[in-house]
């Protein structure tokens, strides 16, 4: 979980700082075409309103998108949704607004109070409370029917039509990685994989060491798999031992240096 | 906030525009909550609120759209300006780099704002005048000589914030009225035209954000 939550940031940052002034401007009214089109299917009720206003999907979902909700909803449901965001990918950030926009505005009843294009867009500013409660919200999202090639393809119907309204795009993304696996695939040799560093390297020659105890954690290290996850070697995370048993190719050098420098920086601080 | 049964005469729709920091959002929120915020974040997006005044003898429901000032926000545009009756161009009287970019503003807003647009010119932050980096005869005559109102404001210590606004909501009440005059068209048909593409050299009156009833 640690993995995917961190490449997970890619995406959002890629998002809001990635490129510049125009291509960004270009990527948030793309998202927005493509949203409002899966709105069509989400709640066709909600789709009409808007469409009748005349209210560009901008004026509602740039800060949705742009702040993956950080400013829209309550912190334990953002919680929720980043967590969900960084695992499955961008759908979820659709599925959210679609969710939002479908219990705001996808009912005659929800719509008489917006008359106008400002009252709509007043109560869009405005959510229920109910509909952003955690509970309530994530269970839509998971149940909301709008896969990733559903978006793919809206993306493409989108971009087909950017191009032939505006021309061609100023900056080319590459292609959306739809989460936490499809990014680690998508790169998968040179980057390593996550682990525990520690933050203080004693070189391993002169300085003393207790000789029980180094001793002590070789042979653990030898026995079955076990023990390296026992209370021994959790408090300071003991980097070494769990990588070491499962890429037993490491060489026994290496191996024991590392958990040298594990054991030596938790004796400095104990 | 404003409800739809609320009783008012005329709704005028009137954007702020200006470069990022200049005060825009506490302007706002200073004319229709009286509130100033010191650390407020940058805007993404719009943010709107309105308030309802009276202008003469008309109950004006002032709908103020705020928007980011940062380039890369920009995205906004035409459906932005879309009805907006009177605009608000903002800069800081401390930064002269604000001041020096207002034609841009100007040209953006009657790129895709209707041509009748009332626009005012407003210097903001009054309250650091030792810091004063735009002298005001030298906006006031810009002002002047582009057909802009000006005005200059503090959304700290509230200084001519209610002045501005109520300035520019008069001039849009008074261009129409005087376009009610001119075209002998009845409150029935102002209100008739809803589509914005219609109103090709718009009227203020004819704008569908502007309902008399």
């Amino acid at each position: 979980p640690a993995r995917a939550r961190h490449w997970g940031l890619i995406p959002v940052l890629g998002y809001s700082l990635g490129c510049w002034s125009l291509s960004l401007q270009e990527a948030i009214q793309l998202d927005g075409q493509i949203l409002f089109s899966l709105l069509h299917k989400v709640s066709p009720v909600a789709y009409k309103h808007l469409s009748k206003q005349k209210i560009d999907p901008i004026l509602y979902m740039t800060e949705w998108f742009m702040c993956a909700f950080s400013r829209t909803l309550p912190w334990s449901s953002v919680l929720r949704v980043w967590d969900m965001f960084f695992c499955e990918g961008v759908k979820i950030i659709f599925r959210v607004g679609l969710v939002l926009l479908k219990h705001t505005l996808g009912s005659s009843d929800k719509l008489k109070s917006c008359q106008g294009q400002y009252e709509t867009m007043e109560r869009l500013r405005a959510l229920s409370p109910k509909i952003m409660q955690e509970a309530f919200l994530v269970q839509e999202v998971i149940e909301l029917p709008v896969t990733e090639r559903q978006i793919e393809r809206e993306h493409l119907i989108q971009l087909k039509k950017w191009r032939e309204t505006h021309g061609e795009l100023q900056c080319k993304s590459p292609p959306r990685l739809h989460g936490a696996k499809a990014i680690s695939e998508a790169e998968p040799a040179p980057r390593k994989a996550l682990e525990p560093v520690p933050s203080i390297i004693v070189s391993p020659g002169p300085t003393p060491v207790p000789k029980a105890r180094k001793s002590k954690e070789k042979s653990r290290e030898k026995g079955p798999a076990s023990p390296a996850n026992g209370p021994g070697a959790e408090g300071n995370g003991a980097p070494g031992t769990t990588r070491e048993l499962l890429h037993p190719q490491v060489s026994p050098h290496h191996q024991s240096k590392e958990s040298l420098s594990s054991r030596e920086s938790e004796d400095t601080y104990l | 906030m404003g409800s739809a049964d609320e009783d008012y005469n005329f709704v005028f729709k009137v954007v702020l525009i200006g470069e990022s920091g200049v005060g825009k959002t506490n302007l706002l929120s200073r004319f229709t909550r009286n509130e100033f915020n010191h650390d407020s974040r940058t805007t993404i997006g719009v943010e709107f609120s309105t308030r309802t005044i009276l202008v003469e003898d008309a109950v004006v429901k002032a709908q103020i759209w705020d928007t980011a000032g940062q380039e890369r926000y920009r995205a906004i545009t035409s459906a932005y300006y879309r009805g907006a009756v009177g605009a608000l161009v903002v800069f800081d009287i401390t930064k002269h780099q604000t001041y020096d970019v207002v034609d841009r503003w100007l040209k953006e807003l009657y790129d895709h704002a209707e041509a009748s647009i009332v626009v005012m010119l407003v210097g903001n932050k009054t309250d650091l005048a030792q810091a004063r980096e735009v002298p005001m005869e030298e906006a006031k005559m810009f002002a002047d000589n582009n057909g802009l109102l000006f005005i200059e404001t503090s959304a700290l210590d509230s200084t001519n914030v209610e002045e501005a606004f109520e300035t520019i909501l008069k001039e849009i009440f008074h261009k129409v009225q005087k376009q009610k005059q001119r075209s002998s068209q009845s409150n029935t048909v102002s209100l008739a035209s809803e589509n914005p593409s219609s109103t090709a050299p718009a009227q203020a009156e004819r704008r569908p954000c502007c309902v008399a009833l």
